[in-house]
């Protein structure tokens, strides 16, 4: 038997991708490492690195032209038992771009019978235990000093009756200080499903965890900085759940949405019955954080406080009703918050009518301050 | 405060409180929870002994017996701390927060599809299912493993990014540890206390004390990505119990229903129910239904699995 190599190991899993960006001298980011397996697929948009026009364009705090990467899957999305498992590490001084190009992350439910939903990719997938049953991605990515990550990817869709756990862990130096530190900005949303085929929160599980750990290498001490987690259950069994649903529409209609005449009804006005099912999109946070973002957290906690509290808006008035003129906000269709939280985060919620509408207030934020743009290009905007 | 303005209603809360802990105690001798970690294999903490203690007294003697008053039961159950923790009256604030009712009523106006209790009940079953599931596990936790105390205050203040929900928190665990130190501690733990079986009760004890020196001499924002000790509630609430010498059961029993108590307190304030139908509420199976299915559902969920299930409680406590 032929002696296996001790590397082969890390990389021999499905679904796993291992990244590494240096920066090689005199000053040229090279992805050093680049592995991926089946079904994930991982592609710089150009050899190494992003070519860029003009180098003297480069702002005096961007210490070298980021490198884009793409995170693909075969299919354009995850199967039922599909694990992705992607670590970057970003060497000090280098920047990354990550970007989802085929669009959102689906999040297909394999049938009882095995019977697969997209043609021809991958096998149908045996009958499985609760949990290998369940599509998995984590992520986890380490920036090093005066390095910073731009990770706006595509929302998740979870299909009707999906289950889906994710896990994204983002660790910075904690040893870095000032304009040393490592930034990060980094973008999390999932949606109702696929509204054209009726679909409304109808997925069996998602959940959902970000986490910015501090790490010291030289110690080898790390601590939680930041933790997001949430779980969107739709607890068949229970009551809280079952509460408003009849027994002839046991199958799919119950769990996170119990009411299936949501129809004309604005989301606003459905809050009284269900507020698991107000928000018919939304996110968990939209985190910045660093010298790079400094400018962008400033500015979202700015708008953020510029507008009008409660009382002062009219939290009945349906999202029809309102005149072109106003904002997404104004006229009620996101519901947002901003706060500067602990080691200098800025945290950013939202919620929307739908992905359109989100994605267009976002992405006119992002543009409007226009440090993304300036720092990472607009390609780091793909997917708003 | 509810319970300065009405004194009288407090007396009446505590004689149906006391009445509805021998239920409740009833109800946790006979309830199915999974046996607690091995890592803790000494049983006196569990109200397991305390079943075997009575069912031998009355095995061994008549059944006259019963009648009898026996001061070593009592004091084996950890009645006395029991009682002194769901007290309305204990100064920990818990009533100054409403948990995002005010906001939830807010943004809910009454429509033709519901009335106003009707969406309280709903609100009040989101908001245990959103505590239990975003801090009981820290309460769980901090019981388990009371030496762990500072790791669980980082990681809970990590975890809670809504600043309304984190203040509350704090304050509150501050107040307990306030109450710990200057009306429990001299007598809880007293060497005779501290004689206990449960070698957990001693570490829990150093837990609290190791955390409050470390409070005291901390300065905020000392650093960026070190805080240093913060006082939240969960972990504290966990860690006290295991000092004042109750169960596992009783101390996330106790936290949910204490958050119910909150609630419900604060929908009296607003004026959407009455005191009686609060109280009919409070005393209800369907509320002990329910918060005993969160404490089961979350009874294994370690701190890091915690996670928000209702996260448009966020957005609306963030935006009042």
């Amino acid at each position: 038997m032929p002696i296996r190599s001790p590397f082969e190991s890390s990389i021999a899993k499905p679904g796993q991708g291992n990244v590494v960006l240096s920066l090689l001298p005199p000053n040229n980011p090279t992805l050093t490492t680049l592995t991926y397996k089946y079904p994930l697929k991982l592609v710089p948009r150009a050899p190494g690195f992003v070519p860029t026009p003009d180098p003297a364009a480069l702002s005096d705090s961007c210490p070298s032209r980021p490198v884009h990467l793409y995170l693909l899957t075969y299919g354009g999305g995850l199967l039922p038992g599909d694990h992705i498992e992607v670590s970057i590490k970003l060497e000090p001084k280098t920047r990354m771009v990550v970007t989802t190009p085929q669009g959102s992350t689906k999040i297909f439910k394999t049938e009882d019978n095995g019977v697969s939903v997209i043609k021809g990719h991958r096998k149908k997938m045996p009958a499985n235990d609760h949990l290998s049953d369940m599509s998995q991605q984590s992520l986890d990515v380490r920036i090093g000093r005066q390095s910073a990550l731009c990770y706006l990817p595509d929302p998740s869709v979870p299909y009707q009756n999906s289950r889906y756990a994710q896990v994204q862990t983002f660790t910075v130096d904690a040893a870095a200080r000032g304009e040393q530190r490592s930034s990060l900005c980094v973008l999390d949303w999932v949606t109702q499903g696929r509204t054209s085929r009726g679909e409304n929160w109808n997925f069996r599980f998602w959940k959902g965890r970000n986490e910015v750990w501090a790490a010291d290498e030289k110690t080898g001490k790390s601590r939680l900085l930041l933790r997001d987690s949430v779980i969107l259950d739709d607890e068949q069994e229970d009551e809280l759940a079952t509460d408003e649903s009849d027994d002839d529409n046991e199958d799919s209609s119950h769990g996170l949405n119990p009411q299936p005449d949501g129809g004309d009804v604005p989301p606003q006005a459905q809050a009284g019955l269900l507020p698991l099912n107000v928000i018919q999109e939304r996110t968990r946070p939209h985190g910045v954080v660093g010298p790079v973002f400094d400018k962008l957290g400033s500015f979202l906690i700015e708008q953020f406080t510029s507008q009008p509290r409660i009382g002062s808006r009219n939290w009945s008035s349906s999202a029809t009703s309102s005149a072109p003129e106003d904002s997404a906000t104004a006229r009620g269709d996101v519901t947002w918050t901003a706060a500067r939280v602990r080691a200098g985060f800025v945290l950013v919620k939202f919620g929307a009518k739908d992905f359109e509408t989100a994605k267009h207030w976002l992405g006119g934020l992002l543009r409007e301050e226009g440090s993304i743009v300036r720092e990472f290009g607009e390609e780091a905007l793909f997917c708003l | 405060m509810l319970f300065e303005d009405r004194p009288q209603d407090l007396e009446s809360e505590i004689a149906q409180l006391e009445a509805r802990l021998h239920d409740m105690r009833a109800q946790l001798d006979i309830s199915t929870y999974p046996t607690p970690p091995s890592s803790h294999p000494d049983k006196s903490w569990t109200m397991q002994s305390y079943n075997n203690k009575t069912t031998n007294n009355t095995t061994t003697t008549t059944s006259k017996n019963e009648q009898l008053f026996r001061p070593s039961s009592v004091r084996a159950s950890s009645l006395h701390a029991l009682l002194l923790l769901s007290d309305s009256a204990l100064p920990l604030g818990s009533f100054a927060y409403s948990s995002g009712l005010e906001s939830y009523l807010a943004h809910n106006k009454p429509s033709r599809r519901t009335n106003p209790v009707t969406s309280f009940h709903h609100f009040l079953k989101l908001s245990i299912a959103s505590i239990a599931s975003t801090s009981l596990p820290y309460v769980l936790a901090g019981y388990r493993r009371p030496e762990t105390l500072d790791t669980l205050d980082n990681d809970l203040d990590a975890s809670t990014p809504c600043i309304v929900a984190q203040r509350a928190s704090v304050a509150q665990g501050r107040a307990l540890i306030g109450v710990w130190e200057r009306a429990f501690r001299v007598s809880f733990a007293s060497s005779e206390q501290t004689s206990s079986s449960d070698t957990g009760v001693t570490t829990a004890i150093n837990a609290i004390d190791e955390f409050s020196s470390a409070l005291k001499s901390s300065f905020e924002d000392v650093d960026e990505y070190d805080l240093g000790p913060r006082g939240h509630f969960a972990p504290l609430w966990g860690v006290a119990c295991r000092a004042m010498g109750l169960d596992l059961q009783q101390t996330a029993y106790t936290f949910v229903l204490n958050h119910a108590k909150a609630v419900l307190s604060a929908a009296v304030r607003a004026s959407v129910m009455g005191p009686y139908q609060a109280q009919n509420i409070l005393a209800s199976q369907s509320l002990q239904d329910t918060i005993m299915g969160r404490i089961e559902r979350e009874w294994n969920t370690e701190p890091e699995e915690a996670g928000q299930v209702v996260p448009a409680l966020d957005f609306r406590i963030f935006n009042s």
